[in-house]
């Protein structure tokens, strides 16, 4: 079995398959302190991908809420459950992956989800931790919080989905890092429903073969973000290129807030998938329940962030979500602007570091009309 | 050593059998032949009276336990084989015990299966292994889904027959132009023959040089048909000879090849590498 480094578990790990890094990945980060869980870009996703036949019931992106929402049912409990309590305590995993835990005459240890848990995505939405006793008043970290988590297929370095199918149907962008289930050499099988830990992998009745969440590959392939990135209301997303720690260059955003700055932290990096999207933590939810979903790293990107305000850099970068449709490759802080750039170093936006602030008077003396407070 | 059942033996057998109050069985043989018949429709049908009087032969299957996933218990022990040819096109009847009748496909349901596998030099060069084939040997499997065949007799399901209570907005093919709304077609749009929307036979052609290989074969010959009744599916697979390279090539009268064979119970979740397979048998077509 072939050994690969995985830096999100600081060691290296089996995987079925010999170490391949594409060219270049695709990353996205998503800012829990900001969703609220609208569902715009569940919509997008799915306007724009997933309105055909056999499609359904299909989520390539979803929000949920935790702790008490999946799609599909339990998805996350379940696999944590089967792969049993690890040790995430430090920088260096010293569990095992679900490479590590496959059963005999397995590739990957999962399950296929019944039919039934994929009825309900909103299951739990809105589902705080418990009652708030009478009089009790709110400190940091809430003693009763929820918080939404949006998911899309992770891109993930070391796909489960790639490993499990038996026929190489699952393959992984050179370009991109981009995952694809290869619709011509699909048979339905569903190893890969069965071994993604996140279950981004669907099955589609109709035509008996599966499908996954295809990274907006003709968006990106032209600079553009995702659409679930770019159609979010919130600005929780960015969505660019993001490299291994020993290749990452400060002024590409995505590489400063996970490598630098520290404050975007993959979703559960035991699973030994080094999966490609990040979050930053919900400041409000206490750290044992963050730990066992982002890893040992949460408390100082949950510190780290609640200081952006004093740190010019890490305000800018993410000023820069949500601002522009396009791929940024560069950034950087220009006295009060964020400033982002594409591949070419052209600059495609550029944001205030503080929201310009304009005072109107009671009287508009250009339209000779009085402002009326409506609010 | 051959059994060669003369008919008068093989009616006095079915007589006694009759007598006797069991289920009327084929002759039983030891070896694999592919008896010449008067052409007769019915070779195409498993049920048949034409099959009654081809000898048949018991093949116990086996795990697949050498490549992962693999089904270290499958659901089906035996397989019932039966071979008849016209001069024309080969027929192979399958028949095996298997408690519920899977047609349908939803996220955890998994269609019953059957394949028979060839060497693709019939009759000629080293023969590959019986597992798929091997780098530089490849195999012919001709695979029948009982998805398929269900399409086949009462057309391709809506969501509504999956899901009856499904509320759906509007699919993108009733809005927009064929060319503009094919994206959404997925395995359709590029033809892949699990999903293809123009059904012409419940049995797929495919090649494989080693597991894992498996791909559809240019040439799609094999037809077959497939019936459920009573705990036990019984299905023939149709393959053309070739006597001008239409049919399955290599494939002729007094050909002495070998068949493999596997099974899959899509009510247990067989599907893949899960299933119960036989390896290599020797079959004899009857010149």
């Amino acid at each position: 079995m072939p050994k690969v480094e995985n830096w999100q578990l600081g060691r290296a790990m089996d995987y079925p398959y010999e170490e391949s890094r594409p060219r270049r990945q695709l990353a996205m980060i998503m800012d829990t302190n900001k969703c609220i869980a609208c569902q715009t870009c569940t919509v997008a996703c799915k306007t724009t991908w997933t309105p055909g036949r056999g499609q359904e019931m299909m989520l390539w992106n979803n929000v949920e809420s935790k702790p008490y929402g999946f799609f599909p049912l339990g998805w996350d409990v379940k696999i944590l459950e089967k792969l049993g309590v690890q040790d995430l305590s430090g920088p260096v995993y010293e569990g095992r992956t679900l490479f590590d835990a496959a059963p005999p005459g397995e590739l990957v240890l999962g399950y296929l989800p019944e039919d039934l848990d994929y009825a309900h995505p909103n299951v739990g939405e809105d589902d705080s931790l418990g009652s708030m006793t009478q009089g009790a008043f709110l400190t940091l970290p809430h003693m009763q919080w929820m918080f939404y988590l949006p998911r899309i297929c992770n891109h993930c370095t070391y796909p489960a989905c790639l490993a499990a199918c038996p026929r190489q149907s699952v393959f992984k962008r050179p370009e991109d890092g981009i995952v694809l289930i290869d619709q011509e050499r699909c048979r339905g099988y569903r190893e890969c429903v069965r071994g993604c830990p996140y279950k981004k992998s669907y099955f589609n009745p109709i035509t008996h073969i599966s499908e996954k969440c295809i990274g907006c590959y003709p968006a990106v392939e032209q600079g553009r973000q995702t659409q679930c990135t770019i159609t979010c209301i919130g600005k929780i997303r960015l969505q660019g290129y993001l490299a291994p720690p020993a290749h990452a260059r400060d002024d590409n955003p995505l590489d400063y807030l996970v490598h630098v700055a520290r404050v975007a932290l993959p979703l559960y990096p035991q699973f030994g998938l080094e999966p490609n999207v990040y979050y930053i933590p919900p400041i409000h939810v206490p750290p044992p329940y963050l730990r066992q979903m982002f890893g040992h790293g949460v408390e100082k990107a949950m510190e780290t962030y609640r200081g952006a305000q004093d740190d010019q850099r890490l305000l800018g970068a993410l000023l820069l979500f949500g601002a522009t449709p396009y791929i940024l490759h560069h950034f950087r802080v220009q006295g009060d602007w964020a400033v982002g750039y594409d591949e070419d170093r052209r600059e495609v936006v550029r944001v205030p570091l503080r929201e310009p602030v304009y005072l109107r008077g009671a009287y508009d003396a250009r339209a000779g009309t009085h402002r009326t407070n409506i609010t | 050593m051959r059994n060669r059942i003369t008919a008068p033996t093989a009616v006095l057998l079915m007589a006694i059998g009759t007598l006797a109050g069991c289920e009327q069985r084929p002759p039983l043989s030891s070896d694999l032949v592919a008896v010449r018949v008067p052409t007769d429709p019915g070779l195409r049908d498993p049920d048949s009276p034409v099959w009654r009087g081809v000898p048949e032969v018991r093949i116990d299957l086996l795990a697949q336990n050498v490549t992962p996933p693999t089904a270290l218990e499958p659901a089906t022990e035996e397989l019932r084989v039966q071979a008849a040819h016209d001069g024309h096109v080969l027929a192979i009847r399958l028949e095996w015990e298997d408690p519920t009748e899977d047609v349908a496909t939803t996220s955890d349901r998994f269609g019953d299966q059957v394949a028979v596998q060839f060497p693709a030099a019939h009759g000629g060069g080293p023969l590959p292994s019986p597992m798929m084939g091997h780098d530089g040997a490849p195999v012919r499997v001709m695979q029948w889904r009982a998805v398929l065949q269900h399409e086949l007799d009462h057309g391709a399901p809506t969501i509504h027959d999956l899901y009856p209570n499904a509320v759906v907005d509007l699919y993108p093919d009733r809005l927009l132009g064929g060319e503009v709304a094919s994206p959404y077609g997925g395995g359709r749009l590029v033809g892949n023959p699990v999903s293809r929307p123009r059904l012409l036979s419940p049995v797929i052609t495919q090649v494989a040089e080693g597991w894992g290989t498996l791909t559809d074969a240019p040439d799609q010959p094999a037809g077959g048909r497939g019936v459920w009744r009573d705990g036990r599916w019984r299905v023939v697979i149709t393959l053309p000879f070739d006597p001008h390279g239409r049919g399955e090539a290599g494939l002729q009268p007094g050909l002495e090849t070998q068949l493999a064979f596997a099974v899959w119970d899509g009510g247990v979740q067989e599907v893949g590498s899960r299933k119960a397979w036989a390896p290599w048998a020797p079959l004899r077509i009857e010149p």
